[in-house]
């Protein structure tokens, strides 16, 4: 026993030996992410400590505002030939930057610390699009969670959150018929889309795998679709408020807070925003997977994950090795999920402690879900098809949303078409 | 020029509808201005009261109000404590890298505008129009245009994500428009003038700073005003090529405005538009007079 | 010089030094021209190229032919972007023009306190449209703007909801752009104004015109060159509408406010879709060429004109 934990010691301490002496190298890093306020900011901020921790010199660049700044200073960054050595990417992204040849191949690390067996299975195609590791993944999110404000839904006498799409609209019924709103929502096309595949996911599975993750445009003009938005249609004009197209994010947290409204379906980050405003699990809010038709846990999943660039500089081609180390280690993928709400995309790590009840949720159904083979990933969030076509899509969605007078069928067949016209 | 029209009506017999009228006619004047610098002025209102009112009465109630308490801290803040883009310095690094930005920007934006000027207007070789007009173009380019080949550029001369790059590219951006500003500008100045000076023996040179510059005062304030607004105000060309410390003010305060999931601080955001848009509005202020009379004396043509 | 030497020297050719001070003017341009070149024309050429290759995530040179713009516009948001180029630009031109002159006019009235009230008109020129388009944005808002205030005065019915009603998103940028620029018109027509000559008033007044015959047949046609220099600038600013909109609307609700730099710039940055970005950048500058070339000619012809009056 104490051998064994000797030659451990040794192993790691040779380890990072050889890590450190790489080339002599101080390992450094500029990190480009999308997270640079809140308690988004706060949790990167530890990855950094970790990193100074290690010895290596850090830096960030976070860039405010929507995807598209971070995506936009990337690409100058590159055409500049200035590739930076970190930067956040996620799903097919990661592909397409590693179809240009300009990525790092993190292989020997990944099969020095056995990422393989760690890492849940659904994320490996994404981090390994042609086969080797391209991606460290921080963490797993769950989009399909509703969330509902104990204030507002005692209001109607609703003492448990809704488990089918029949229970949730004869629950909406009854808050309407008190004047309450039914579902808090604010209309951007990203959290119309996020609402649009939970209600798709929750009605049949193979629409939405069909659709959403393979792109198929004869699903998207299918009868079931046609229902999907349907069901979507009565949620915006009944169980909606009409003040859905100016609102913001924190304004509709705030609607959940003050009770004014019971529902809402978002992702777990939701979690980080919720404890923030100060309302506690339980008694101010409760959480549960979206309704679903098909009576089993379900999960769509989406995962922020770091791509590594090649660099020329030994400094930074070391702090790639060390970030990467530092990102997958247990205790990285602990400190940075309790601050964000999502939970570690590292299978073996402990979630008692430290975590919510709505995160230890979140990994029960995961294994759940993996097992029943019900585990998808998230089409809004950038997860499966190409970013044309879901942006095509996400355009009808929110189209769709504000325009009263556009049919399901109409929708179905839109959306199927601003598909086609990107295949071209 | 009414008041002379409205003078002769007065001496009329019916002098007391006339004055009545007169009357009227002031009113509606005085009422039309005053709705619409109501209007104008609403949005700085509001801003300046938000930058003082505390968060928790902003959210209570409303974006629009007088204040009810002051609170001073949104600030002190804004300049120097507030948490965005990772670091938790406020806007003063991103405030003075815009003074490192705007000026030498603006100061070599005038200066060749002013010199293509005066090629342009009295210097006529062949070509010459047509240069004037290709060069007029520029202004006209959307930014987005030229977002990639800039980066490339920039990559390429190593001041990419530097403040000399924005420099730079708000040096070449802006020469169009000074350009065409001076060159109208000079095309006022009689010919027969520097035909003199020529007759008299002087020089490219010896012109310019002699004839050219003495009367070229309005339209140096205007091409600075013009510049130094335009460049401090930049948010596109400052999102792209710079990133947190590094931003110039505008595109780090929008930045910070588009919060995304976090609660806007509405109060600190206000101060921090403030902060902004001081230098620009100082310049107006002042400069304001120059900037009409430079532009009337033949900018615009 | 005597006259004899003069021509005598003149007779005999440009000398060195002469041919060397001719060519300083072109000396000193050189450089601007040739960044100007570089900006105008190799940047714009190389655009062209990109929308016609294939690339998406990064700039690449294979040859692909014209079926980005088939793809451009077959695309709705596309198509709705470009019409709100043309209906943005018409009235925010128009409408800027008008307000700018008739609070021209009205200050010219000589009333007291100018100086006040143009600076109160001008100063929105100071501040970043991206600025603009956020404060604006609090204003618009329902639930915490000029509707929540009149609402909490009183009127428990208003409404004022452009920013959140899809066919009058536009409108409120249309307002927005207008608040921001007429008074650079006004400071222009003001001086216009200013500067006409009063013997042609005086004329206008003994031939027993009132004020607004005055205005409309002598002063108007006389400041008409101001018309054109502030629609020229007017229009630049509207065709590069994207900072205003992302702040103010951020192309929505839905995709109703959508505007070519807006979907340009995603197209681009967020969707790695350069070449099809590129196409839609060529295609602004295509709506830009359909206001320009007219301009250009026009200003030649005028200049034609004034060099024969000459």
């Amino acid at each position: 026993m104490a051998m064994r934990k000797f030659f451990a010691t040794l192993t790691s301490a040779v380890s990072l030996g050889l890590l450190a002496s790489a080339a002599l190298a101080e390992p450094k890093t500029n990190m480009l992410h999308q997270w640079d306020s809140g308690s988004d900011a706060a949790a990167i901020a530890k990855l950094g400590e970790m990193f100074t921790a290690a010895g290596g010199k850090w830096e960030q660049t976070s860039i405010a505002g929507h995807t598209a700044n971070t995506l936009a200073k990337l690409r100058s960054d590159v055409v500049a030939g200035n590739a930076p050595p970190a930067v956040q990417l996620k799903g097919p992204e990661i592909a397409e930057w590693n179809a240009t040849g300009m990525t790092a191949d993190l292989d020997p690390l990944a099969k020095e610390e056995g990422w393989e067996k760690v890492v849940a299975p659904e994320l490996l195609p994404v981090m390994k699009p042609t086969g080797n590791w391209v991606a460290a993944p921080m963490n797993i999110h769950r989009i399909n969670w509703l969330w509902g404000s104990t204030k507002a839904m005692a209001k109607a006498g609703i003492k448990d959150l809704p488990k089918t799409w029949a229970e949730f609209n004869a629950d909406c019924d009854k808050l309407v018929a008190v004047k309450v709103i039914c579902e808090a929502h604010f209309s951007q096309d990203w959290s119309d889309a996020t609402v649009f595949e939970v209600v798709v996911y929750g009605q049949n599975l193979d629409l939405f795998r069909k659709a959403f993750v393979e792109g198929d445009t004869a699903a998207m003009r299918s009868p079931e679709m046609v229902k999907a938005f349907e069901q979507f249609r009565l949620m915006v004009s009944k169980y909606m408020d009409p003040a859905i197209a100016g609102r913001d994010y924190n304004t509709t947290t705030e609607m959940l807070a003050k009770g004014d409204a019971a529902f809402f379906i978002m992702g777990d980050w939701q979690i980080g925003i919720l404890t923030a405003a100060g309302l506690k699990q339980g008694t101010d809010y409760v959480c549960q997977q979206a309704p679903t038709d098909w009576g089993k846990p379900g999960f769509i999943l989406n995962s922020d994950s770091v791509v590594f660039f090649k660099q020329k500089d030994p400094d930074y081609v070391a702090g790639q090795k060390l970030l990467a180390h530092l990102i997958l280690s247990p205790q990285f993928q602990t400190v940075f999920n309790q601050a964000k709400g999502s939970i570690p995309a590292r299978l073996d790590v402990d979630l008692s402690t430290g975590f919510n009840p709505c995160q230890q949720l979140s990994k029960k159904d995961l294994q759940a879900s993996i097992a029943g083979g019900t585990l998808v990933r998230s089409m809004a969030h950038n997860m499966t098809v190409l970013q044309k076509y879901r942006g095509a899509m996400m355009e009808v969605i929110t189209q769709f949303v504000n325009t009263p007078s556009m049919s399901p069928k109409d929708a179905a067949n839109a959306m199927a078409d601003a598909v086609e016209a990107q295949k071209s | 020029m009414v008041d002379a029209t409205l003078k002769a009506i007065e001496a009329d017999p019916a002098e007391a509808l006339a004055s009545r009228r007169y009357f009227l006619g002031r009113l509606g004047v005085y009422s039309f201005l005053s709705l619409f610098a109501f209007i104008y002025l609403l949005p700085l209102f509001v801003v300046v009261a938000n930058s003082f009112r505390p968060l928790p009465e902003i959210i209570q109630n409303g974006l629009i109000g007088i204040p009810h308490s002051f609170s001073f801290g949104a600030w002190g803040q804004a300049w120097s404590s507030y948490c965005v883009s990772g670091t938790c310095e406020g806007m003063h690094r991103n405030f003075f890298n815009s003074l490192e930005m705007t000026i030498p920007a603006t100061i070599i934006s005038t200066m060749l505008g002013l010199m293509n000027g005066y090629i342009l207007s009295k210097w006529r070789f062949p070509g010459s129009d047509l240069i004037f007009t290709c060069m007029t173009f520029g202004v006209f380019i959307p930014g987005q245009l030229s977002l990639l080949p800039w980066a490339f550029i920039l990559g390429h001369v190593g001041l990419a994500n530097t403040i000399g790059g924005l420099v730079l590219i708000h040096c070449v951006q802006g020469t169009s428009f000074t350009t065409l500003f001076c060159r109208n500008y000079y095309v006022g100045i009689p010919d027969d003038l520097i035909k003199a000076a020529r007759i008299d023996g002087a020089g490219f040179w010896r012109i310019f700073f002699k004839i050219i510059l003495p009367l070229s005062p309005p339209i140096l304030i205007v091409s600075v005003i013009w510049q130094f607004t335009g460049i401090w105000n930049d948010y596109l060309f400052g999102v792209v090529f710079s990133s947190g410390r590094g931003q110039p003010i505008t595109a780090s305060l929008i930045g910070m405005a588009s919060g995304g999931v976090n609660v806007r601080v509405y109060d600190v955001m206000s101060a921090a538009v403030l902060i902004g848009a001081i230098p620009p509005l100082l310049i107006y202020f002042f400069g304001g007079k120059y900037f009409v009379r430079g532009l009337t004396q033949g900018a615009i043509k | 010089m005597t006259q004899a030497t003069g021509l005598a020297e003149a007779a005999a050719g440009p000398t060195l030094r002469e041919r060397l001070a001719r060519a300083v003017p072109i000396i000193v341009l050189a450089p601007s021209l040739l960044a100007s070149f570089v900006y105008v024309f190799v940047f714009a050429i190389w655009t062209f190229y990109i929308s016609l290759s294939n690339s998406s995530l990064l700039p690449s040179y294979g040859f692909v032919g014209f079926g980005h713009y088939a793809t451009l516009w077959r695309n709705t948001r596309w198509k709705i972007a470009y019409s709100n180029l043309f209906l943005y630009s018409a009235l925010y031109v128009t409408l800027a023009i008008l307000v700018g002159l008739g609070l021209a006019i009205a200050i010219d009235q000589r009333v007291r306190g100018e100086a006040i009230w143009r600076t109160i008109f001008l100063y929105p020129l100071a501040v970043s449209f991206a600025v603009t388009g956020t404060v604006w944005a609090w204003l618009y808002s329902p639930n915490a703007g000029i509707e929540f205030l009149v609402r909490s005065l009183g009127w428990t019915d208003f409404t004022f909801r452009l920013t959140t009603d899809r066919n009058l998103a536009i409108y409120a940028i249309v307002a927005t752009g207008i608040w921001q620029s007429s008074g650079f018109a006004m400071a222009l027509f003001l001086a216009g104004l200013r500067s006409v000559d009063p013997d042609l008033v005086k004329a206008a007044q003994i031939d027993g015109a009132g004020p607004f015959r005055t205005y409309r047949k002598v002063i108007i046609p006389t400041i008409a060159p101001i018309f054109v220099a502030v629609a020229v600038v007017l229009l630049q600013f509207a065709i590069k509408t994207f900072d205003l909109v992302a702040a103010l609307t951020q192309g929505g609700p839905g995709i109703s406010t959508q505007f070519p730099a807006n979907y340009v710039y995603d197209l681009m940055f967020q969707r790695g879709q350069i070449a099809e970005g590129a196409a839609g950048a060529m295609m602004m500058l295509a709506a830009l060429a359909v206001v320009m070339v007219p301009y250009g000619l026009w200003l030649v012809w005028r200049r034609r004109r004034e060099s024969g009056h000459g």
